[in-house]
Protein backbone atom coordinates (compact mmCIF):
# COMPACT_ATOMS: atom_id res chain seq x y z
CA UNK A 1 0.00 0.00 0.00
CA UNK A 2 1.40 3.18 -0.88
CA UNK A 3 1.00 6.23 1.34
CA UNK A 4 -1.29 8.03 -0.41
CA UNK A 5 -3.76 5.26 -0.37
CA UNK A 6 -6.84 5.77 0.87
CA UNK A 7 -8.18 3.11 2.94
CA UNK A 8 -11.42 1.76 3.73
CA UNK A 9 -11.29 3.19 7.67
CA UNK A 10 -9.95 6.61 6.64
CA UNK A 11 -12.70 6.96 4.34
CA UNK A 12 -15.45 6.40 6.39
CA UNK A 13 -13.48 8.71 9.07
CA UNK A 14 -13.85 11.16 6.47
CA UNK A 15 -17.54 11.08 5.82
CA UNK A 16 -18.53 11.05 9.74
CA UNK A 17 -17.06 14.66 9.35
CA UNK A 18 -18.78 15.34 5.55
CA UNK A 19 -16.18 14.73 3.39
CA UNK A 20 -16.49 12.29 0.04
CA UNK A 21 -13.05 11.41 -1.08
CA UNK A 22 -12.18 9.49 -4.03
CA UNK A 23 -8.84 8.56 -5.72
CA UNK A 24 -7.33 9.44 -8.71
CA UNK A 25 -4.69 6.94 -10.51
CA UNK A 26 -1.37 9.35 -11.00
CA UNK A 27 -0.27 7.28 -14.11
CA UNK A 28 -3.85 7.44 -16.81
CA UNK A 29 -5.70 9.43 -14.32
CA UNK A 30 -8.72 7.13 -13.86
CA UNK A 31 -11.20 8.10 -11.14
CA UNK A 32 -12.22 5.14 -8.70
CA UNK A 33 -13.87 5.18 -5.32
CA UNK A 34 -11.40 3.44 -2.56
CA UNK A 35 -9.81 1.40 -1.53
CA UNK A 36 -8.27 0.08 -4.94
CA UNK A 37 -4.36 -1.15 -4.68
CA UNK A 38 -4.37 -1.44 -8.23
CA UNK A 39 -5.75 0.94 -11.35
CA UNK A 40 -8.28 -1.57 -12.78
CA UNK A 41 -7.76 0.95 -15.84
CA UNK A 42 -4.39 0.63 -16.07
CA UNK A 43 -2.83 -1.00 -13.63
CA UNK A 44 -0.51 1.38 -12.11
CA UNK A 45 0.21 1.76 -8.42
CA UNK A 46 -0.01 5.34 -7.54
CA UNK A 47 -3.00 6.91 -6.27
CA UNK A 48 -3.80 10.84 -5.14
CA UNK A 49 -6.66 11.28 -3.14
CA UNK A 50 -9.37 13.72 -4.38
CA UNK A 51 -12.27 15.50 -2.93
CA UNK A 52 -15.95 14.56 -4.27
CA UNK A 53 -18.11 17.60 -4.78
CA UNK A 54 -21.30 15.15 -3.10
CA UNK A 55 -23.54 16.19 -5.98
CA UNK A 56 -25.08 13.90 -8.67
CA UNK A 57 -28.26 11.96 -9.31
CA UNK A 58 -30.09 9.32 -9.04
CA UNK A 59 -29.07 6.19 -11.25
CA UNK A 60 -31.53 4.03 -9.49
CA UNK A 61 -33.76 3.53 -6.01
CA UNK A 62 -35.78 1.60 -4.32
CA UNK A 63 -37.35 1.21 -0.96
CA UNK A 64 -36.28 -1.54 1.53
CA UNK A 65 -39.59 -2.43 3.42
CA UNK A 66 -38.37 -5.82 4.05
CA UNK A 67 -35.28 -5.05 6.16
CA UNK A 68 -32.42 -7.50 7.56
CA UNK A 69 -32.68 -8.35 11.62
CA UNK A 70 -30.01 -5.49 12.15
CA UNK A 71 -31.95 -2.82 10.04
CA UNK A 72 -35.97 -3.72 11.31
CA UNK A 73 -36.38 -0.66 12.88
CA UNK A 74 -35.75 1.48 10.02
CA UNK A 75 -38.01 -0.07 7.56
CA UNK A 76 -39.06 1.38 5.09
CA UNK A 77 -36.16 2.88 4.04
CA UNK A 78 -35.09 4.19 0.71
CA UNK A 79 -31.35 3.33 -0.85
CA UNK A 80 -30.29 4.91 -3.85
CA UNK A 81 -27.02 3.81 -6.72
CA UNK A 82 -26.60 7.65 -7.23
CA UNK A 83 -23.72 8.77 -10.33
CA UNK A 84 -21.68 12.09 -9.11
CA UNK A 85 -21.01 14.99 -10.90
CA UNK A 86 -17.27 13.37 -11.14
CA UNK A 87 -18.18 10.17 -12.84
CA UNK A 88 -18.21 7.64 -9.94
CA UNK A 89 -21.00 6.28 -8.23
CA UNK A 90 -21.90 5.18 -4.65
CA UNK A 91 -25.05 3.55 -3.35
CA UNK A 92 -26.67 5.43 -0.41
CA UNK A 93 -29.74 6.45 2.45
CA UNK A 94 -31.85 8.67 0.89
CA UNK A 95 -33.09 10.81 3.47
CA UNK A 96 -35.39 13.91 3.47
CA UNK A 97 -37.01 12.99 0.11
CA UNK A 98 -40.65 11.43 -0.05
CA UNK A 99 -40.88 7.99 -1.37
CA UNK A 100 -43.24 9.44 -4.14
CA UNK A 101 -40.72 11.88 -5.25
CA UNK A 102 -38.15 9.54 -5.88
CA UNK A 103 -37.35 9.19 -9.52
CA UNK A 104 -34.41 8.02 -12.13
CA UNK A 105 -32.34 11.78 -12.86
CA UNK A 106 -33.50 13.48 -9.56
CA UNK A 107 -30.68 15.91 -8.75
CA UNK A 108 -29.12 14.58 -4.80
CA UNK A 109 -26.29 15.89 -2.64
CA UNK A 110 -24.29 14.11 0.06
CA UNK A 111 -24.99 14.01 3.44
CA UNK A 112 -23.54 12.04 6.05
CA UNK A 113 -25.40 9.76 8.32
CA UNK A 114 -24.83 7.38 10.97
CA UNK A 115 -26.62 3.87 11.22
CA UNK A 116 -26.18 1.56 13.83
CA UNK A 117 -23.05 3.66 15.37
CA UNK A 118 -21.20 3.49 12.21
CA UNK A 119 -20.82 6.39 9.17
CA UNK A 120 -22.66 5.73 6.26
CA UNK A 121 -23.50 7.58 2.76
CA UNK A 122 -26.69 9.22 3.12
CA UNK A 123 -27.98 11.80 -0.06
CA UNK A 124 -30.59 14.52 0.71
CA UNK A 125 -32.43 17.01 -1.49
CA UNK A 126 -29.54 18.62 -3.53
CA UNK B 1 -8.99 -30.83 -22.57
CA UNK B 2 -10.90 -34.19 -22.70
CA UNK B 3 -14.62 -34.80 -23.54
CA UNK B 4 -16.97 -34.43 -20.16
CA UNK B 5 -20.73 -35.97 -19.44
CA UNK B 6 -22.97 -36.07 -17.16
CA UNK B 7 -24.27 -39.84 -16.29
CA UNK B 8 -25.94 -39.20 -13.51
CA UNK B 9 -28.12 -36.54 -11.82
CA UNK B 10 -30.24 -36.19 -8.41
CA UNK B 11 -31.98 -34.09 -6.71
CA UNK B 12 -34.05 -33.95 -3.20
CA UNK B 13 -37.52 -32.52 -3.03
CA UNK B 14 -37.24 -28.89 -2.62
CA UNK B 15 -39.09 -27.09 0.31
CA UNK B 16 -38.92 -27.05 4.15
CA UNK B 17 -36.48 -30.47 5.63
CA UNK B 18 -35.98 -31.39 9.27
CA UNK B 19 -32.54 -32.75 7.92
CA UNK B 20 -29.28 -31.26 7.49
CA UNK B 21 -27.42 -29.34 4.32
CA UNK B 22 -25.15 -32.60 4.29
CA UNK B 23 -27.89 -35.37 4.46
CA UNK B 24 -29.76 -33.40 1.70
CA UNK B 25 -26.92 -33.25 -0.12
CA UNK B 26 -26.04 -36.87 0.37
CA UNK B 27 -29.60 -38.30 -0.31
CA UNK B 28 -29.23 -36.31 -3.65
CA UNK B 29 -25.66 -37.49 -4.17
CA UNK B 30 -26.83 -41.41 -3.66
CA UNK B 31 -29.85 -41.05 -6.30
CA UNK B 32 -27.49 -39.58 -8.69
CA UNK B 33 -24.91 -42.78 -8.06
CA UNK B 34 -27.86 -45.08 -8.64
CA UNK B 35 -28.80 -43.35 -11.74
CA UNK B 36 -25.09 -43.02 -13.00
CA UNK B 37 -24.91 -46.88 -11.87
CA UNK B 38 -21.59 -46.10 -10.55
CA UNK B 39 -20.25 -47.18 -7.41
CA UNK B 40 -19.39 -44.84 -4.51
CA UNK B 41 -16.12 -46.60 -4.64
CA UNK B 42 -15.38 -45.51 -7.99
CA UNK B 43 -15.67 -41.30 -6.95
CA UNK B 44 -12.29 -39.54 -7.09
CA UNK B 45 -13.53 -36.24 -5.80
CA UNK B 46 -16.09 -34.36 -4.35
CA UNK B 47 -16.33 -30.58 -5.51
CA UNK B 48 -19.21 -28.98 -3.02
CA UNK B 49 -21.55 -26.12 -3.33
CA UNK B 50 -22.75 -24.60 0.54
CA UNK B 51 -23.24 -21.25 1.53
CA UNK B 52 -24.85 -19.78 4.52
CA UNK B 53 -23.70 -23.58 6.45
CA UNK B 54 -21.49 -21.20 8.92
CA UNK B 55 -24.60 -19.30 9.56
CA UNK B 56 -27.42 -21.06 9.81
CA UNK B 57 -25.74 -24.17 11.01
CA UNK B 58 -22.99 -23.47 12.51
CA UNK B 59 -21.13 -25.37 10.23
CA UNK B 60 -18.01 -24.42 8.12
CA UNK B 61 -15.67 -27.13 6.92
CA UNK B 62 -18.87 -28.54 5.15
CA UNK B 63 -16.78 -30.22 2.10
CA UNK B 64 -15.52 -32.93 4.35
CA UNK B 65 -18.50 -33.24 6.40
CA UNK B 66 -20.85 -33.87 3.18
CA UNK B 67 -18.60 -36.55 1.79
CA UNK B 68 -18.72 -38.37 5.19
CA UNK B 69 -22.38 -38.13 5.42
CA UNK B 70 -22.43 -39.52 2.05
CA UNK B 71 -20.70 -42.37 3.16
CA UNK B 72 -17.14 -41.17 1.00
CA UNK B 73 -14.58 -39.71 3.58
CA UNK B 74 -11.57 -40.32 1.83
CA UNK B 75 -12.34 -38.76 -1.28
CA UNK B 76 -10.53 -35.37 -1.70
CA UNK B 77 -13.43 -32.79 -1.39
CA UNK B 78 -13.28 -28.81 -1.50
CA UNK B 79 -16.70 -26.84 -0.80
CA UNK B 80 -17.00 -24.01 -3.15
CA UNK B 81 -18.69 -20.10 -2.20
CA UNK B 82 -19.60 -17.91 -4.65
CA UNK B 83 -22.98 -16.91 -3.30
CA UNK B 84 -25.78 -18.38 -5.44
CA UNK B 85 -24.06 -19.49 -7.71
CA UNK B 86 -21.84 -22.16 -5.76
CA UNK B 87 -22.36 -25.46 -6.95
CA UNK B 88 -22.85 -24.22 -10.44
CA UNK B 89 -18.55 -22.77 -9.84
CA UNK B 90 -17.91 -26.18 -8.22
CA UNK B 91 -18.93 -27.93 -11.61
CA UNK B 92 -16.80 -25.86 -13.76
CA UNK B 93 -14.25 -26.89 -11.66
CA UNK B 94 -15.19 -30.47 -11.73
CA UNK B 95 -15.46 -30.27 -15.20
CA UNK B 96 -11.85 -28.80 -15.76
CA UNK B 97 -10.90 -31.76 -13.58
CA UNK B 98 -12.19 -34.24 -15.89
CA UNK B 99 -11.53 -32.46 -18.63
CA UNK B 100 -7.78 -32.50 -17.61
CA UNK B 101 -7.13 -36.18 -17.28
CA UNK B 102 -6.99 -35.59 -13.40
CA UNK B 103 -9.52 -37.81 -12.74
CA UNK B 104 -12.25 -40.09 -14.53
CA UNK B 105 -15.09 -40.11 -12.24
CA UNK B 106 -15.68 -37.02 -10.13
CA UNK B 107 -19.30 -35.98 -8.04
CA UNK B 108 -20.49 -32.43 -8.02
CA UNK B 109 -23.39 -31.11 -6.23
CA UNK B 110 -24.59 -28.93 -3.45
CA UNK B 111 -26.97 -28.46 -0.17
CA UNK B 112 -28.54 -25.80 2.04
CA UNK B 113 -30.99 -24.91 4.81
CA UNK B 114 -32.14 -21.81 5.44
CA UNK B 115 -35.64 -22.87 7.17
CA UNK B 116 -34.55 -23.61 10.21
CA UNK B 117 -33.97 -20.08 10.79
CA UNK B 118 -36.75 -16.80 11.24
CA UNK B 119 -36.74 -15.20 7.95
CA UNK B 120 -35.02 -11.68 9.28
CA UNK B 121 -32.16 -14.15 9.92
CA UNK B 122 -31.73 -15.69 7.16
CA UNK B 123 -32.36 -11.97 4.88
CA UNK B 124 -29.64 -10.81 7.00
CA UNK B 125 -27.27 -13.91 6.25
CA UNK B 126 -27.79 -13.84 2.39
CA UNK B 127 -26.62 -9.80 2.52
CA UNK B 128 -23.75 -11.31 3.42
CA UNK B 129 -23.24 -12.10 -0.35
CA UNK B 130 -23.32 -7.92 -0.81
CA UNK B 131 -20.11 -5.32 0.43
CA UNK B 132 -19.52 -5.72 4.12
CA UNK B 133 -18.57 -1.66 4.17
CA UNK B 134 -20.43 0.04 1.82
CA UNK B 135 -23.59 -2.17 1.41
CA UNK B 136 -24.44 -4.33 4.22
CA UNK B 137 -24.11 -0.78 6.64
CA UNK B 138 -26.89 0.62 4.59
CA UNK B 139 -29.58 -2.33 5.25
CA UNK B 140 -29.54 -3.49 1.46
CA UNK B 141 -31.09 -6.86 1.12
CA UNK B 142 -30.84 -8.99 -2.42
CA UNK B 143 -34.74 -7.82 -3.13
CA UNK B 144 -33.15 -4.45 -3.06
CA UNK B 145 -30.16 -4.78 -5.05
CA UNK B 146 -32.89 -6.34 -7.86
CA UNK B 147 -35.27 -3.63 -7.33
CA UNK B 148 -32.52 -1.44 -8.29
CA UNK B 149 -31.80 -3.56 -11.56
CA UNK B 150 -35.62 -2.79 -12.10
CA UNK B 151 -36.35 0.51 -11.55
CA UNK B 152 -33.15 0.93 -14.24
CA UNK B 153 -34.50 -1.52 -16.26
CA UNK B 154 -38.58 0.06 -16.18
CA UNK B 155 -36.63 3.41 -16.58
CA UNK B 156 -34.90 2.32 -20.27
CA UNK B 157 -36.41 0.03 -21.55
CA UNK B 158 -40.45 0.57 -20.66
CA UNK B 159 -40.32 -2.91 -18.96
CA UNK B 160 -43.80 -2.95 -16.75
CA UNK B 161 -44.79 -4.67 -13.38
CA UNK B 162 -47.01 -6.72 -15.29
CA UNK B 163 -44.52 -8.25 -17.01
CA UNK B 164 -42.43 -9.22 -14.17
CA UNK B 165 -45.46 -10.68 -12.87
CA UNK B 166 -45.57 -13.00 -16.03
CA UNK B 167 -42.40 -14.26 -15.55
CA UNK B 168 -43.81 -15.26 -12.35
CA UNK B 169 -47.33 -17.00 -13.73
CA UNK B 170 -44.85 -18.79 -15.83
CA UNK B 171 -42.63 -20.43 -13.31
CA UNK B 172 -45.37 -21.61 -11.52
CA UNK B 173 -47.46 -22.90 -14.00
CA UNK B 174 -44.32 -24.98 -14.65
CA UNK B 175 -43.61 -25.58 -11.01
CA UNK B 176 -47.20 -27.67 -11.19
CA UNK B 177 -45.69 -30.30 -13.49
CA UNK B 178 -41.77 -30.63 -11.06
CA UNK B 179 -43.05 -33.09 -8.40
CA UNK B 180 -39.60 -32.00 -6.55
CA UNK B 181 -40.91 -28.29 -6.88
CA UNK B 182 -41.43 -25.89 -3.81
CA UNK B 183 -44.51 -24.57 -4.82
CA UNK B 184 -46.93 -26.47 -7.34
CA UNK B 185 -49.48 -24.19 -7.09
CA UNK B 186 -50.73 -21.75 -9.66
CA UNK B 187 -50.93 -18.31 -9.28
CA UNK B 188 -52.11 -15.18 -11.28
CA UNK B 189 -50.64 -12.02 -12.31
CA UNK B 190 -53.09 -10.37 -9.67
CA UNK B 191 -51.72 -12.40 -6.76
CA UNK B 192 -48.06 -11.28 -7.64
CA UNK B 193 -49.23 -7.21 -8.17
CA UNK B 194 -51.12 -7.24 -4.73
CA UNK B 195 -49.02 -9.17 -3.01
CA UNK B 196 -46.70 -7.40 -0.10
CA UNK B 197 -43.98 -4.67 -1.39
CA UNK B 198 -40.98 -6.04 -0.17
CA UNK B 199 -38.20 -3.70 -2.28
CA UNK B 200 -40.34 -1.12 -4.52
CA UNK B 201 -40.94 -2.54 -6.89
CA UNK B 202 -40.46 -5.88 -6.38
CA UNK B 203 -43.48 -7.46 -4.24
CA UNK B 204 -43.46 -10.69 -2.65
CA UNK B 205 -44.34 -12.78 -5.74
CA UNK B 206 -41.56 -11.62 -7.35
CA UNK B 207 -39.09 -13.05 -5.21
CA UNK B 208 -38.03 -16.89 -5.34
CA UNK B 209 -38.58 -18.39 -1.67
CA UNK B 210 -35.92 -19.18 1.00
CA UNK B 211 -35.70 -23.23 0.36
CA UNK B 212 -34.13 -26.36 1.97
CA UNK B 213 -32.67 -29.01 -0.30
CA UNK B 214 -30.05 -30.99 -1.93
CA UNK B 215 -28.64 -31.55 -5.67
CA UNK B 216 -25.97 -34.01 -7.49
CA UNK B 217 -24.46 -34.92 -10.61
CA UNK B 218 -21.91 -37.57 -11.73
CA UNK B 219 -19.67 -36.32 -14.01
CA UNK B 220 -17.34 -38.72 -16.34
CA UNK B 221 -14.87 -38.81 -18.72
CA UNK B 222 -15.49 -39.79 -22.33
CA UNK B 223 -14.50 -43.37 -21.97
CA UNK B 224 -16.67 -43.99 -18.81
CA UNK B 225 -19.35 -41.95 -20.42
CA UNK B 226 -19.61 -44.57 -23.93
CA UNK B 227 -20.13 -47.64 -21.21
CA UNK B 228 -22.98 -44.85 -19.44
CA UNK B 229 -26.69 -45.50 -20.03
CA UNK B 230 -27.87 -42.12 -21.27
CA UNK B 231 -24.57 -39.58 -21.51
CA UNK B 232 -25.32 -35.93 -21.42
CA UNK B 233 -21.78 -33.90 -22.88
CA UNK B 234 -20.53 -30.48 -21.53
CA UNK B 235 -20.59 -28.61 -24.57
CA UNK B 236 -19.00 -25.66 -22.25
CA UNK B 237 -18.98 -24.32 -18.87
CA UNK B 238 -17.72 -20.33 -18.65
CA UNK B 239 -17.28 -18.14 -15.67
CA UNK B 240 -17.23 -14.28 -15.50
CA UNK B 241 -16.71 -11.84 -12.41
CA UNK B 242 -17.96 -8.16 -12.26
CA UNK B 243 -16.87 -5.22 -9.88
CA UNK B 244 -18.81 -6.57 -6.42
CA UNK B 245 -20.01 -3.05 -5.46
CA UNK B 246 -23.93 -2.89 -7.03
CA UNK B 247 -22.67 0.87 -7.53
CA UNK B 248 -20.14 0.58 -9.60
CA UNK B 249 -22.05 -0.92 -12.51
CA UNK B 250 -22.34 1.42 -15.45
CA UNK B 251 -25.80 0.50 -16.49
CA UNK B 252 -27.60 -1.12 -13.95
CA UNK B 253 -30.35 -2.44 -16.36
CA UNK B 254 -27.77 -4.97 -17.59
CA UNK B 255 -25.30 -7.86 -16.13
CA UNK B 256 -22.20 -7.79 -17.86
CA UNK B 257 -20.80 -10.88 -16.59
CA UNK B 258 -23.71 -12.97 -17.73
CA UNK B 259 -23.11 -11.28 -21.37
CA UNK B 260 -19.33 -12.44 -20.80
CA UNK B 261 -20.05 -15.73 -19.15
CA UNK B 262 -22.48 -16.52 -22.23
CA UNK B 263 -20.14 -15.20 -25.07
CA UNK B 264 -17.38 -17.39 -23.79
CA UNK B 265 -19.43 -20.93 -23.32
CA UNK B 266 -20.78 -20.14 -26.72
CA UNK B 267 -17.62 -19.47 -28.22
CA UNK B 268 -16.24 -23.06 -26.40
CA UNK B 269 -19.29 -24.82 -28.05
CA UNK B 270 -18.98 -23.11 -31.39
CA UNK B 271 -22.80 -22.79 -30.73
CA UNK B 272 -25.27 -19.85 -30.17
CA UNK B 273 -28.55 -19.02 -28.81
CA UNK B 274 -29.91 -19.19 -31.51
CA UNK B 275 -29.01 -23.27 -31.09
CA UNK B 276 -30.67 -23.61 -27.23
CA UNK B 277 -34.12 -25.91 -26.77
CA UNK B 278 -34.16 -25.10 -23.50
CA UNK B 279 -33.18 -23.03 -20.57
CA UNK B 280 -32.56 -23.06 -16.53
CA UNK B 281 -31.64 -19.66 -15.36
CA UNK B 282 -31.45 -17.75 -12.26
CA UNK B 283 -34.88 -16.36 -11.54
CA UNK B 284 -34.21 -15.41 -7.71
CA UNK B 285 -36.29 -12.35 -8.57
CA UNK B 286 -38.57 -11.98 -11.65
CA UNK B 287 -36.56 -8.69 -13.37
CA UNK B 288 -33.64 -11.73 -13.31
CA UNK B 289 -35.20 -13.89 -15.93
CA UNK B 290 -35.91 -11.01 -17.72
CA UNK B 291 -32.29 -9.34 -17.69
CA UNK B 292 -30.67 -13.15 -18.17
CA UNK B 293 -32.67 -13.95 -21.31
CA UNK B 294 -31.44 -10.77 -22.80
CA UNK B 295 -27.85 -11.12 -21.72
CA UNK B 296 -27.80 -14.75 -22.57
CA UNK B 297 -28.72 -13.48 -26.43
CA UNK B 298 -32.39 -15.25 -26.22
CA UNK B 299 -33.45 -12.22 -26.79
CA UNK B 300 -32.53 -7.90 -27.71
CA UNK B 301 -32.18 -5.92 -24.61
CA UNK B 302 -35.59 -4.89 -23.75
CA UNK B 303 -37.28 -7.47 -25.65
CA UNK B 304 -37.12 -9.75 -22.14
CA UNK B 305 -40.20 -8.34 -21.14
CA UNK B 306 -42.24 -8.36 -23.55
CA UNK B 307 -41.67 -12.05 -24.32
CA UNK B 308 -42.59 -13.44 -20.58
CA UNK B 309 -45.78 -11.16 -21.56
CA UNK B 310 -46.22 -13.26 -25.40
CA UNK B 311 -46.01 -16.20 -23.59
CA UNK B 312 -42.41 -16.75 -25.65
CA UNK B 313 -40.57 -18.40 -22.72
CA UNK B 314 -43.70 -20.76 -21.72
CA UNK B 315 -43.36 -24.28 -22.12
CA UNK B 316 -44.72 -25.07 -26.03
CA UNK B 317 -43.15 -21.36 -26.92
CA UNK B 318 -40.17 -20.13 -28.86
CA UNK B 319 -37.43 -21.12 -26.23
CA UNK B 320 -38.97 -22.49 -22.76
CA UNK B 321 -37.11 -21.10 -19.92
CA UNK B 322 -37.54 -22.46 -16.92
CA UNK B 323 -39.65 -25.58 -17.26
CA UNK B 324 -38.89 -27.19 -13.78
CA UNK B 325 -40.82 -23.69 -12.24
CA UNK B 326 -37.22 -21.70 -11.31
CA UNK B 327 -35.94 -20.78 -9.00
CA UNK B 328 -39.38 -18.76 -8.05
CA UNK B 329 -41.79 -22.38 -8.17
CA UNK B 330 -38.95 -25.27 -7.82
CA UNK B 331 -37.39 -23.27 -4.68
CA UNK B 332 -33.76 -21.50 -3.91
CA UNK B 333 -31.53 -23.87 -1.60
CA UNK B 334 -28.56 -21.53 -2.53
CA UNK B 335 -26.03 -24.01 -2.33
CA UNK B 336 -27.57 -26.56 -4.53
CA UNK B 337 -29.13 -24.48 -7.55
CA UNK B 338 -26.47 -24.80 -10.15
CA UNK B 339 -26.43 -28.41 -9.29
CA UNK B 340 -30.27 -28.18 -9.53
CA UNK B 341 -30.55 -26.63 -12.62
CA UNK B 342 -27.90 -29.11 -14.51
CA UNK B 343 -29.95 -31.64 -13.39
CA UNK B 344 -32.74 -30.34 -15.21
CA UNK B 345 -31.30 -29.86 -18.30
CA UNK B 346 -29.89 -33.37 -18.48
CA UNK B 347 -33.37 -34.34 -17.34
CA UNK B 348 -34.72 -32.78 -20.40
CA UNK B 349 -32.12 -33.60 -22.95
CA UNK B 350 -32.86 -37.22 -22.03
CA UNK B 351 -36.24 -36.87 -22.40
CA UNK B 352 -37.17 -37.54 -19.17
CA UNK B 353 -38.85 -34.91 -18.01
CA UNK B 354 -42.42 -36.14 -18.50
CA UNK B 355 -45.00 -33.45 -18.58
CA UNK B 356 -42.65 -30.72 -18.57
CA UNK B 357 -40.60 -32.24 -20.80
CA UNK B 358 -39.61 -29.60 -24.30
CA UNK B 359 -40.17 -32.10 -26.93
CA UNK B 360 -36.95 -32.54 -29.03
CA UNK B 361 -34.86 -30.83 -26.67
CA UNK B 362 -30.92 -31.67 -27.77
CA UNK B 363 -29.40 -28.69 -27.02
CA UNK B 364 -29.71 -26.98 -23.41
CA UNK B 365 -28.51 -23.98 -21.19
CA UNK B 366 -27.85 -23.36 -17.28
CA UNK B 367 -27.22 -20.04 -15.94
CA UNK B 368 -26.25 -19.33 -12.20
CA UNK B 369 -25.74 -15.90 -10.49
CA UNK B 370 -24.12 -15.20 -7.68
CA UNK B 371 -24.41 -12.42 -5.17
CA UNK B 372 -24.83 -8.02 -6.28
CA UNK B 373 -24.44 -9.79 -10.29
CA UNK B 374 -20.83 -10.42 -9.43
CA UNK B 375 -20.51 -13.95 -10.20
CA UNK B 376 -21.91 -15.61 -13.37
CA UNK B 377 -22.26 -19.61 -14.57
CA UNK B 378 -22.75 -20.10 -17.79
CA UNK B 379 -22.69 -23.96 -19.14
CA UNK B 380 -24.08 -25.75 -22.03
CA UNK B 381 -24.80 -29.24 -22.54
CA UNK B 382 -26.30 -31.91 -25.44
CA UNK B 383 -27.01 -34.98 -26.69
CA UNK B 384 -25.67 -37.54 -29.10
Amino acid sequence: MTESTVTLGRFFEQVRDGALTAIRCEACGALAVPPKELCPECGARRWEPVPLSGEGTIASYTIIRVAPRGHADDAPYAIAAVRLREGVSLLGRVVDVPFDALAIGLPVRFRPIVIKDHPAIGFGPA
Amino acid sequence: MRRVAVIGVGVTKFGRHERTSAELFAEAAADALADADIPASRVQALYYGNVVGGETEKQLHTGPQAASVLGIPTVPTTRFETACASSHAAFRHAVMEVGSGASDIVLVGGGERVLNVPTADSTEYFAYASDASWEQTLGLTFPGVFALVARAHMHKHGTTEEQMAAVAVKNHKHGVLNPKAQFRKEITLETVLTSPKVADPLKLYDCCPFTDGGAAVVLASEDVARRARRPIWVLASAAASDWMLIGDKRDLSRVPATERAAATAYRQAGIGPADIDVVELHDCFTIAEIVATEGLGLFEPGVGGPAAEKGWTSLGGKIPVNPSGGLKAKGHPIGATGAAQICEVVTQLRGDAGPRQVEGARRGLTHTLGGNTATVLVSLFGRD
